[in-house]
């Protein structure tokens, strides 16, 4: 499996390569008020208003501060990003995963030394709530 | 080679066009009796759907407009005259075919421009075949079909090339010490993006004529069910409007004209009592205003029952002394009030007028009622011309821009004209020698706030309240193109949309009436008596049924909509709960042992302390007389079992004692 790899605190979560659209440094973000603290708030992509949310809350191991990195996923349901506090890379992960617990996650892999765990952005963001106003689930990678 | 999936989404885009034309075409014979132009018409339609529908390899389709094929022959061999019940059966065919369409692909969103000019014939393009079938192309001199995506992507692209044209501007500016205003070059292209973002905001404008044949159907529909003699008129239709403005209110529209029909006219033996022609007229009337569109729904019915309309009111509460007839039919908007005495389940599936209005307000536009008792009514809707660019005003609050719908806001005033005082255990501000009530908006949004404890201050108003919000700098007031914020987010009621500013940061558009609600949530003095771990107040609803797995059922759909529930088998046991504890609606069967549900509602009006509970009739019996009888012992609503499910049932409830809060 090809992914791009979101470091979250000591933390390494690999996205597949199929949603991710692009990656950024830090955007300037604008703060959602009112919003929950999941959601880190907007920001300008090209004219896209984007949502910024926080991968550390979304999975339930703590927040993310600062916001080094943002990894644009793209959804049926418009783009959303990650927030990342290293840079990502692009990663290729085979075998077989070991299960793994948290919600939104689809497995743990050894690379290289190193551990990651797997995230199936649909079922994170909708283990967060974040569906929207509309039926259906939170969105499907929609071709580039 | 098209692929076969190709090739039935073709023919979807051309068969939705096709479909509007036919209904079209329908209304039109029955209401002109017919020419054979117009039979001729119908049937072409119809051949030709099923020729594409074949093509495609949709047999089903293909099939039903066959069977209607078959039933337009013999009128077009003048064989079988054009009868209100042929109208019904091929309007019903119509929608059948709508049905099999969509069930076999799913329809696409696309913009449909004016009807007048985008009849199918110049959708299907010259690839018509010698043998009537149609390939299905979608283009031809003068219309194309776009989808809504690619109409939207083109605005987000020209938004975006307007935004890096600025940037160029000051790269000039500051780079090069070139003033761009001085620079032909950049006048010039400042010229053309300004034009085309004009050009692009205007493919997103359709005539309200793409809506009336709808409006028509369902006037015609539910006149003829009535037994009421009703001609539809439409004036303007092809006024134009944003398309995402006119989806919003074709509901709104449809609820008027079913009203209008249901409560507003009369049958033919009363409008001859009343000496009025038998048949009575309900006319659309779309005009522009400057930036404005005004749609009128206009009838020559009975008009509001002003009286009763004052008898509802003061059952809720509402002083109606003093007030003038004008101000008394403001309160039709009220939710529990009706032209009627009755929630029906015919005009809208029991949703009232609030309903109406909170979807206009939701276009951000206003609806407006005028009536003479005997004359007929009229409901007047104003909305923008389009959504997509906002007067706001610009504030600074808690650090942060934000923009403040300008339709919404009062008055905005700086520090030194601000009265400010306390009453009722919180601040107010005095505005024309009223109390507001104030919060600092910071606050309300949660952010910082003593950073300006005397700031400016900024009324806005909903429809029923108006609120005064301190910030800390007016920043004052402009255009801003307002996009709406991703479906992925959860719903915030204090947010309308957010806008890309000029140096590529996101202003936050607020939304006023969401705001104004969460102000007054939380600047409560004392929190709610009956009040559950949520802080919200829970609504008590007493089921009356006789029969367990209709109790049952109910409970269970009150209760997963919030609001707290009790049961009871008869009327006599309900009156024994209502005596140990009132409830705020009860929503009741007819026919039961002991005490039937007529009973049960006379004698709750009868009642000293429990005649003002709404009592809501749910019944297997559709007959009038029933609901007469129901009206007479003073139920509020009255839904049919056979016609209700769940969302007729919560929103009959809604309607008459709001949500769970």
């Amino acid at each position: 499996m090809h992914a791009v790899v979101v470091p979250v605190g000591a933390d390494l979560y690999a996205v597949p390569i199929d949603w991710v659209r692009q990656v950024l440094v830090a955007p300037s973000i604008t703060t959602l008020a009112t919003a929950p603290s999941r959601v880190l708030g907007l920001f300008n992509l090209r004219g896209e208003i984007v949502p910024l949310l926080d991968t550390a809350a979304l999975l339930g191991v703590g927040v993310i501060d600062p916001v080094a990195f943002a990894v644009v996923l793209r959804s049926s349901r418009g783009p959303v990003a990650l927030a990342a506090t290293g840079m990502p890379e692009r990663l290729s992960m085979d075998g077989v995963p070991a299960p793994s617990t948290l919600p939104g996650t689809t497995g743990t892999w050894h690379v290289d030394g190193r551990v990651l765990v797997s995230i199936d952005p649909s079922a994170l963001l909708a283990a967060a709530g974040l569906v929207g106003p509309g039926p259906g689930s939170p969105g499907v990678p929609v071709a580039a | 080679m098209l692929a076969l999936a190709q090739v039935q989404d073709l023919f979807v885009q051309e068969a939705v066009v096709r479909l509007a034309h036919l209904s079209h075409l329908l209304l039109e014979l029955e209401r002109t009796g017919g020419s054979q132009e117009l039979v001729d018409a119908v049937f072409r339609e119809l051949h030709t759907l099923k020729g594409s529908a074949a093509v495609a390899d949709l047999d089903a389709v293909s099939r039903c407009a066959h069977e209607l094929e078959e039933l337009v022959e013999p009128v077009r061999a003048g064989q079988r005259p054009v009868t209100p019940e042929l109208i019904d059966t091929l309007l019903a065919g119509a929608d059948r075919l709508a049905a099999e369409i969509s069930a076999t692909h799913p329809v696409p969103e696309i913009l449909v421009d004016n009807l007048e000019t985008v009849t199918p014939d110049t959708v299907t393009s010259g690839a018509t075949e010698p043998n009537g079938h149609s390939s299905g192309g979608a283009a031809h001199a003068g219309a194309v079909l776009v989808s809504m995506d690619r109409i939207d992507e083109l605005v987000r692209l020209v938004g975006e090339a307007a935004t890096a044209h600025l940037r160029v501007g000051g790269l000039l500016n500051d780079r090069f010490g070139v003033d761009p205003a001085s620079c032909a070059e950049f006048n010039d292209l400042s010229r053309a993006i300004n034009e085309l973002q004009d050009r692009a905001m205007r493919t997103q404008m359709v005539p309200v004529a793409t809506i009336t044949d709808n409006l028509q159907r369902a006037v015609r529909d539910l006149a003829r069910a009535q037994g009421k003699d009703v001609r539809w008129e439409t004036r303007g239709a092809e006024t134009e409007l944003d398309q995402g403005v006119l989806t919003r209110l074709s509901e709104s529209l449809l609820h008027l004209v079913r009203n209008a029909v249901d409560h507003g006219m009369e049958s033919p033996a009363e409008r001859v009592a009343a000496g009025k022609t038998p048949h009575g007229t309900i006319r659309l009337h779309a005009m522009q205003l400057g930036s404005e569109v005004i749609i009128a729904i206009t009838d020559d019915g009975r008009g509001v029952n002003i009286e009763n309309v004052r008898r509802q009111a003061e059952r809720q509460g509402v002083d109606t002394d003093g007030m003038a007839e004008e101000e008394l039919l403001q309160l039709t908007f009220r939710p529990a009030l009706s032209t009627t005495s009755f929630v029906t389940d015919v005009s809208g599936r029991g949703v009232g007028l609030d309903v109406v209005r909170a979807n206009v307000e939701a276009a951000r536009g206003r609806v407006e009622v005028r009536s003479q008792t005997g004359g007929g009514s009229e409901f007047r809707i104003v909305v923008p011309i389009t959504l997509a660019v906002l007067r706001c005003l610009l504030v600074e609050a808690g650090g942060q821009r934000f923009a403040l719908p300008f339709h919404r806001v009062v008055v905005s005033l700086p520090p030194a004209s601000a009265a400010r005082a306390h009453a009722e255990g919180r601040p107010v501000v005095l505005l024309d020698g009223r109390a507001v009530q104030s919060s600092a908006l910071a606050e309300t949004l949660g952010l910082p706030t003593g950073m300006h404890p005397s700031g400016p201050i900024v009324v806005l108003a909903d429809t029923a309240h108006q609120h005064a919000f301190q910030v800390d700098r007016l920043l004052g007031q402009r255009d801003v193109v307002v996009k709406g914020l991703s479906e992925l987010l959860p719903h915030l009621p204090v947010l309308a949309g957010a806008s890309v500013e000029p140096d590529g940061s996101v202003l936050l558009v607020l939304d006023p009436p969401g705001l104004i609600q969460r102000a007054r949530h939380s600047s409560r003095p004392t929190p709610p008596s009956a009040a559950d771990e949520d802080g919200m107040t829970r609504r008590r609803i007493l089921v009356v049924d006789d029969a367990l797995v209709v109790r049952e059922l109910q409970r269970n759909i009150l209760e997963r909509a919030g609001y707290q529930v009790r049961v009871a088998i008869d009327g006599s046991q309900a009156l024994s709960r209502l005596a140990e504890e009132p409830s705020d609606l009860v929503l009741t069967d007819i026919e039961m042992p002991v005490m039937d549900g007529f009973e049960l509602t006379a004698s709750i009006r009868a009642h000293p302390t429990l005649a003002n509970i709404p009592v809501l009739i749910l019944s297997s019996r559709a007959d009038d007389t029933d609901r007469q009888r129901g009206l007479d012992a003073g139920a509020d609503g009255y839904i049919v079992k056979s016609g209700f499910d769940e969302g007729s049932l919560l929103t009959a409830v809604s309607r008459l004692i709001g949500g769970r809060s």
